[in-house]
């Protein structure tokens, strides 16, 4: 399966955040989204997500010869502000989201089976969602999508502002879930990128780029990247 | 000093003209026609300029002439005082002593202190003594020209009116030294918005001196508050003389803007102090849970963890209201004079009740507690945003907030027609029936009306901003219509009945579009 991004664009007013964008995201694959502040990545994820109405151009699903369009739910957005209802305990969260898409959950689990996947403790699921912290509320937004398993997960800088050992959790649980899916991963932290990605992609000037990695090592990646972003004239 | 002045009041009048013209932008038809480069725009700035000097100087008189008008001149005419100058400079002597520490200017820690003193390194006692200044002078020269006019209103001579900003000028000063040398005695400096409990209980005393006193007919002889005056000078100026020499304003305000460090971002303020509030709404009370599955049991819990801010205040609104009907009835059992004036009223005002029933709705506190506990957490997950979904949320909703609205409704619907039976009635029965039913009605409509408002035009962004300004003109025109309702002079009958089929009509339309558009319109905006 393939996540193909055609021609698409946005524009405020004069400004033109997205000129043509395109891409074809491979299945089974992470990729790191990079771009200087106000380029556009939040943009472009606002488009796919369909928060936000295209100027122009479309993006679609496609399988050998069949093209198709991504339905909502198989898209889905973690966004860098973790998202969860403040006034449900983690319990609750889980089992009313466990029953309303009874019939989209593939190999259901146990609730506590869950819990564990994402390390959330005992003593914390059933307390209330506003009562977690940053960390912890991240966790519970990236366990919904695990189990609602959109084809294609797009991630805001999901991992800003976690602590060393749920930063480390959380790249650990990614890695295990791009299989049969697209994971797209916006984020500052080069390093991060570098790490966890499969593939580099360069928000450049309302474009979109892959970094060709082949030939180049770390240092010489990271020197390619920086290049790369200096040319895009935002701060 | 006064090249310090001329700057800081160039650099305040530059952010409030950018203000003006980003208010501008905010305008739904108007911001299309503008340009992007707004700010750049010399013809633009120009009208901004114009309307910010009318501003400060419109401002300064629209400022006093409302206070005078309301907070003297008006109790002053409840009092039947004309032609008694002492009732006047007492309220108004008493009311200026307030202002002395709750209107002091200098203790006032506004955004254009920290942009000049902190931020751009201004000099603190220039720039604080030249505004504050300019503040006074401005302040006693928009209080004259309304003294003398509401002071000529009120049939008293032109000399107590002429006194009046000495005593202004005199007061503030006095205060202002007052706090300055407790902050050079003890170091600390206090915010005037936010007054201790001392200065609340003082204001207590002065307003009850000012307004409660000549009830019992003590108010301060003439000759009094011409003494007081002149007194105040002798304080006023030594304070005058002290501020002036007064050397530690830097230090002063840098403790006083402290927390503009943390909180410039007036509208990110505010938001974070609304979502604060919100979650602090959410209680979990022992053993809160549900039987239901699914929505219905994602809704009840809502409902129940929000039981405070829903239930609890409506609950208490129906207790004040049947209290209320309780007293009107036993004032027309008791009063047979009062009987003819109420059933009057109930007969020929019945356009008041469309606005008290405006005021009752809980539409907007129900759809803001759904946004920023629930929705805006939850339109971000994809399932969500199924129109399935959507619409059984919203049925269940709709439900929710008719139930919320009918409870005060029921006690005004079954309230009214007996109070109108008990106050002499009318021989029309369907006055008894009609009344009820369009109280009902309208007590949907404002349910209906709210909640597809927030459905078609979900107005709140992922940082819970709200930005449709469409959103805003509806709830604004809402207002308008109810309260213009309020000018109207139509029978009764006729009203109850085009008000029971409007509500009717329209909430079985909003539905419709509801069913048909929130699919498509209740998402986050980008």
């Amino acid at each position: 399966m393939e996540f193909v991004v055609e021609h698409l664009k946005k524009q405020f007013e004069q400004k033109k955040v997205l000129k043509d964008i395109n891409f074809v995201f491979q299945s089974g694959k992470i990729y790191g989204l990079l771009g200087r502040n106000g380029a556009g990545k939040t943009t472009l994820f606002n488009c796919l997500n369909r928060d936000l109405k295209a100027d122009g151009g479309r993006f679609f699903l496609r399988s050998g010869e069949e093209e198709r369009e991504a339905a909502a739910e198989e898209i889905g957005y973690v966004l860098s502000v973790p998202a969860v209802p403040e006034f449900l305990t983690g319990r609750e969260f889980l089992k009313f989201f466990m029953e309303i898409n009874r019939d989209r959950i593939e190999e259901p689990k146990s609730q506590d089976e869950y819990f564990d996947m994402v390390f959330i403790e005992e003593e914390d699921r059933d307390k209330l969602l506003k009562d977690y912290s940053h960390g912890m509320k991240n966790k519970m937004q990236m366990l919904i999508q695990i189990i609602a398993k959109p084809k294609i997960l797009l991630l805001d800088e999901p991992l800003t502002s976690l602590d060393v050992v749920a930063a480390e959790e959380m790249k650990q649980l990614l890695r295990t879930q791009k299989e049969d899916r697209i994971l797209i991963f916006s984020t500052h932290i080069l390093e991060l990128a570098l790490d966890l990605c499969d593939e580099i992609v360069i928000l450049n000037q309302g474009t979109l780029e892959a970094i060709n990695r082949e030939n180049l090592d770390q240092g010489g990646l990271k020197d390619r990247i920086i290049e790369m972003l200096r040319e895009d004239g935002h701060v | 000093m006064f090249r310090t002045f001329c700057i800081s009041f160039s650099l305040k009048n530059t952010y409030r003209v950018n203000t003006i013209l980003f208010s501008l932008k905010q305008i739904p038809l108007l911001k299309r026609l503008l340009p992007e480069a707004l700010y750049q725009s010399r013809g633009l700035k120009k009208f901004a300029l114009i309307l910010s000097v009318f501003w400060e100087v419109a401002g300064a008189l629209a400022g006093k002439a409302l206070y005078l008008f309301c907070m003297v001149f008006w109790p002053l005419l409840l009092y039947g005082g004309k032609g008694h100058p002492e009732l006047y400079c007492h309220m108004f002597f008493f009311l200026t002593l307030i202002g002395a520490y709750m209107n002091t200017y200098m203790f006032n820690p506004t955004n254009d202190k920290y942009y000049a003193m902190i931020l751009m390194g201004m000099d603190a006692r220039q720039y604080t003594l030249s505004n504050y200044w300019y503040q006074l002078i401005r302040s006693a020269a928009a209080f004259l020209p309304f003294l003398i006019l509401t002071g000529s209103l009120a049939g008293i001579p032109l000399w107590p009116c002429f006194l009046s900003p000495l005593l202004i000028l005199a007061v503030k000063l006095s205060g202002a030294w007052y706090f300055l040398r407790r902050y050079e005695k003890t170091g600390s400096c206090s915010n005037e918005n936010l007054p201790s409990r001392t200065f609340w209980i003082l204001t207590a005393v002065f307003l009850g001196a000012a307004y409660v006193l000549p009830a019992f007919g003590i108010c301060l002889p003439i000759s009094v508050y011409t003494a007081a005056v002149f007194i105040s000078l002798i304080p006023g100026v030594r304070a005058a003389v002290k501020i002036s020499g007064f050397r530690h304003y830097r230090e002063m305000y840098q403790i006083l803007l402290a927390e503009k460090r943390t909180g410039m971002d007036v509208r990110q303020t505010v938001r974070k102090a609304v979502a604060e509030q919100s979650l602090g709404n959410i209680s979990r009370a022992a053993g809160t849970g549900t039987n239901r599955s699914g929505f219905a049991g994602f809704h009840d819990l809502f409902v129940k963890r929000h039981k405070k801010i829903l239930w609890k205040s409506v609950k208490r609104l129906t207790a004040v209201l049947l209290a209320g009907t309780a007293a009107l009835l036993a004032a027309v059992l008791s009063s047979p004079r009062l009987a003819p004036a109420i059933r009057s009223l109930l007969l020929e005002q019945f356009p008041y009740i469309a606005f008290l029933m405006y005021l009752l709705n809980r539409g907007t506190v129900f759809t803001q507690a759904l946004f920023m506990n629930c929705d805006h957490s939850m339109l971000t997950y994809s399932f969500y945003k199924r129109p399935a979904c959507i619409l059984e949320l919203f049925r269940l909703r709709l439900l929710e907030i008719i139930r919320l609205n009918l409870m005060p409704a029921a006690v005004l619907a079954a309230g009214l027609p007996l109070l109108l039976w008990m106050s002499g009635g009318t021989e029309n029965f369907f006055y008894y029936i009609l009344y009820p039913a369009s109280i009902l009605a309208m007590s949907i409509f404002f349910s209906v009306h709210y909640l597809t408002l927030y459905y078609l035009l979900q107005p709140y962004t992922a940082s819970t901003e709200l930005k449709s300004g469409t959103y805003k003109l509806a709830v604004w025109a809402t207002y308008l219509v109810c309260f213009l309702l309020l000018q109207f002079q139509v029978p009764a009958l006729l009203f109850g009945i085009l008000s029971l089929v409007f509500s009717l009509v329209y909430s079985g339309i909003a539905c419709i579009l509801v069913y048909r558009m929130a699919g498509r319109t209740f998402r986050l905006r980008s």
